[in-house]
């Protein structure tokens, strides 16, 4: 019984203290983007072999550190994401075969400064499977977002984020956070006392 | 006879007429037996498991609320299922998009369709658009039914037949009232799940209590049994049915194949089967379960239990029978759609058998490549499980996933220890090991066999890990394993960290969907 409670306790302070250092964290921000807002997505290209393509006139803002691109898939393939300037590779990152949606976003080490007049490459293998490249037509690019750790941590973002969880609801109102967290809370408590009463 | 029998069997007595009151007494005494052993059974379900069934069904209340509105795979064609057969008492009769009014107008509000698919979108921000929302929820917009539910509409009618009891109970709320009052049913499902459960591990391992409680609470805190059950969906009530597929099966097993045991097992077959037609994947290891069970009865007894066999297999086909009248008598979808998924083969069995074994394994020498670039253990399935929510759009960061894999690994190597050391056991239990894996095998070949129709043009259609979750039981099961696995000493606190590695999973998860769709 005592290594049950030990481990108990240990484990909900180990949880405890990683949802605190999540809450600390930054959520990413969007550092630039070439998305006009409002504007629907259209297809600029597909590819169901593998390809490759590269966009100029980019700008890399300083401690980017997640490239998100539109690119379409049911199971997407693996996308490895270059950024050059002068032909020289400033910063790169890959993203593993798998993801679904209209976006993909893959991890770039930062770099601490902004390039300008960068060129972005992305390539990926696929077989059969068609993958669509997305933005707009009329100029012809590639949506590309830059996405950076935001000044605000999730603890600071709290109200805010309570707020839009109030809205869109059967009955609105942050009260419905408080109902969340008390349900999480009763589970953690369920759950704590039935492991210290059933195992020896 | 239970108090309530007795209640029931005065309460029928004619006081002037005695001599019709004693078969009076025994009609009301020959009902009440099966109400009052259904009671007495209830009774014997220990507390820990209904403990384990109110923690599922609290999880996925946070689930529904945390979720927003039609944020879940579906919901808006499984909701308009439940709408159409509430307000005009018939299924819907097409398979198209083309959503009722009231619903679209609500779904347009939303942003529904820019947030769904979308990671980079996030639901309403502003008192302006909850305004708008308010506006498309008024009375003005209420439409009767709609005869379209998008691909719901092939699916059979009985979680929608139950979905249509809070409707109606919500009747004069507006449709988010509805939604919400649907959610919380679909809630108590998982309930049912983790309570199925429980019963199982104590059948399966009924040596080691506390076991029992570590697999089906885990089961209980499982993120994606929480999200899946938090919606409306019928995959809610197909894990509770074939939890308790699992549980009926295991107890024939444990305690011999009688009439009530085939009662069960048939019952649970049919309400399968007019759950959702994934089910049918567990059809197969049920017919060799009824097999093995009737060779040991045979060889127990001398006597082939024809009764109980016949029971079993003549309630299991009510469905499929109900089918066939529907197919003959009208163009209902549902049928349908099993016919097309049938008859839809467009290459050879063995490139259908190589798909079908690289969508859940590593490819062997000598298959063709089908998905090149892509380790679909890991990528599809592992990864999906890790956290895969929304409508598929809002995984994990990729290290969590890469991270995910130590604990996985630990459990597969404690539960492989606890089958090496009980392998003496194992050997007495081989007819139900295969049954186990007949029921695995029989799900996998549904979901390949229905992706590859859908391949080339889509790699992997069904790769989503919610059609695993029938096999939810055996996941309890295995952790219980594990947890043994460590020993007499540390079992008990290594079932501890797997219940609280659940636990910390589901939290993780549940701030993963709050940051990706409020953030």
């Amino acid at each position: 019984m005592r290594s049950v409670k030990v481990a108990l306790a240990g484990g909900l302070t180990v949880l405890l203290l990683t949802i605190g250092l999540t809450l600390l964290g930054s959520p990413l921000s969007v550092a630039r983007t070439n998305r006009p807002p409002g504007r629907p997505e259209e297809p600029i290209a597909t590819a169901n072999s593998s390809a490759s393509y590269c966009q100029d006139a980019e700008t890399l803002p300083r401690a980017t550190s997640a490239i998100r691109v539109w690119l379409d898939a049911v199971a997407g393939p693996r996308v490895t994401l270059g950024v050059y300037s002068r032909g020289r590779r400033v910063t790169s990152g890959a993203h593993g075969s798998g993801w679904v949606g209209g976006s993909v976003t893959v991890p770039v080490k930062p770099l601490d400064r902004t390039v300008y007049d960068v060129t972005v490459c992305i390539s990926f293998v696929v077989q059969d499977e068609t993958v669509t490249l997305q933005g707009t037509n009329e100029p012809k690019r590639l949506w590309i977002e830059y996405l950076r750790p935001g000044r605000q941590t999730w603890a600071s973002l709290a109200g805010t984020i309570a707020y839009h969880m109030g809205l869109g609801r059967a009955a609105p109102g942050t009260w419905i956070v408080f109902l969340a967290i008390a349900l999480v809370v009763a589970v953690s408590m369920l759950t704590s006392r039935l492991l210290i009463r059933e195992l020896p | 006879m239970s108090r309530w029998g007795g209640v029931s069997a005065r309460a029928l007595v004619g006081e002037r007429k005695p001599a019709r009151v004693s078969g009076r007494l025994r009609l009301a005494g020959r009902l009440a037996r099966p109400a009052a052993g259904a009671t007495a059974a209830l009774r014997r379900v220990p507390r820990a498991a209904w403990v384990c069934a109110l923690v599922a069904i609290l999880n996925a209340i946070c689930w529904s609320i945390i979720t927003p509105p039609f944020q879940t795979p579906d919901e808006p064609s499984h909701f308009a299922y439940v709408k159409q057969l509430a307000e005009t008492g018939g299924p819907p009769t097409s398979g198209s998009g083309a959503l009722s009014h009231e619903e679209k107008v609500v779904l347009d509000a939303l942003h529904a369709p820019q947030v769904s698919l979308r990671p980079q979108n996030r639901t309403l921000a502003s008192a302006a658009e909850e305004r708008t929302l308010e506006g498309a929820l008024a009375p003005r917009n209420a439409s009767r039914g709609s005869p379209a539910a998008g691909n719901a509409a092939g699916e059979p009618p009985l979680y929608y037949a139950l979905e249509a009891i809070p409707y109606e109970l919500a009747r004069g709320g507006t449709l988010l009232d509805r939604l919400q009052l649907m959610r919380l049913l679909s809630a108590l499902f998982a309930g049912l799940t983790a309570l199925f459960t429980f019963l199982f591990v104590r059948e399966a391992l009924p040596r080691t209590a506390w076991a029992w409680t570590v697999g089906a609470l885990a089961v209980a805190l499982a993120p994606l049994l929480g999200f899946m059950s938090g919606s409306v969906n019928p995959d809610s009530l197909l894990f509770a049915v074939s939890a308790a597929s699992f549980y009926v099966l295991a107890r024939a097993f444990r305690r011999g194949f009688d009439m009530p045991a085939a009662l069960a097992i048939g019952g649970v077959s049919a309400v399968g089967l007019l759950t959702k037609l994934n089910f049918v994947g567990l059809i197969p290891g049920i017919l060799l379960a009824l097999a093995v069970l009737a060779v040991r009865t045979l060889r127990a007894s001398g006597r082939l239990p024809y009764r109980a066999l016949a029971l079993a297999l003549g309630i299991g086909a009510i469905p499929v029978l109900a089918y066939a009248a529907v197919s003959t008598f009208s163009d209902s979808p549902t049928v349908g759609v099993v016919s097309s998924a049938a008859g839809s083969a467009h290459r050879s069995l063995v490139s259908e058998l190589v798909y079908v074994w690289q969508l859940f394994l590593p490819r062997l020498p000598g298959m063709a490549n089908d998905f090149p670039g892509l380790f679909t253990a890991r990528q599809l399935w592992f990864d999906g499980y890790v956290g895969l929510y929304g409508w598929l759009d809002t995984p994990f960061p990729g290290w969590i996933e890469t991270l995910a894999l130590a604990p996985a690994g630990a459990i597969l190597l404690l539960c492989a220890r606890s089958l090496l050391r009980a392998r003496a056991t194992l050997r007495h239990r081989i007819g139900e090991l295969f049954v186990y894996a007949a029921l695995i095998l029989g799900l996998l070949l549904t979901i390949g066999i229905d992706s590859y129709h859908a391949f080339p043009a889509i790699d992997a259609e069904y790769a989503q890990v919610r059609y695993l979750l029938p096999l939810l039981p055996l996941l309890g099961a295995i952790l219980a394993l594990a947890a043994r696995g460590a020993g007499r000493r540390w079992g008990p606190a290594v079932g501890v960290l797997i219940v609280l590695l659940f636990l910390a999973h589901d939290v993780f998860s549940q701030l993963q969907v709050v940051a990706r769709f409020y953030g």
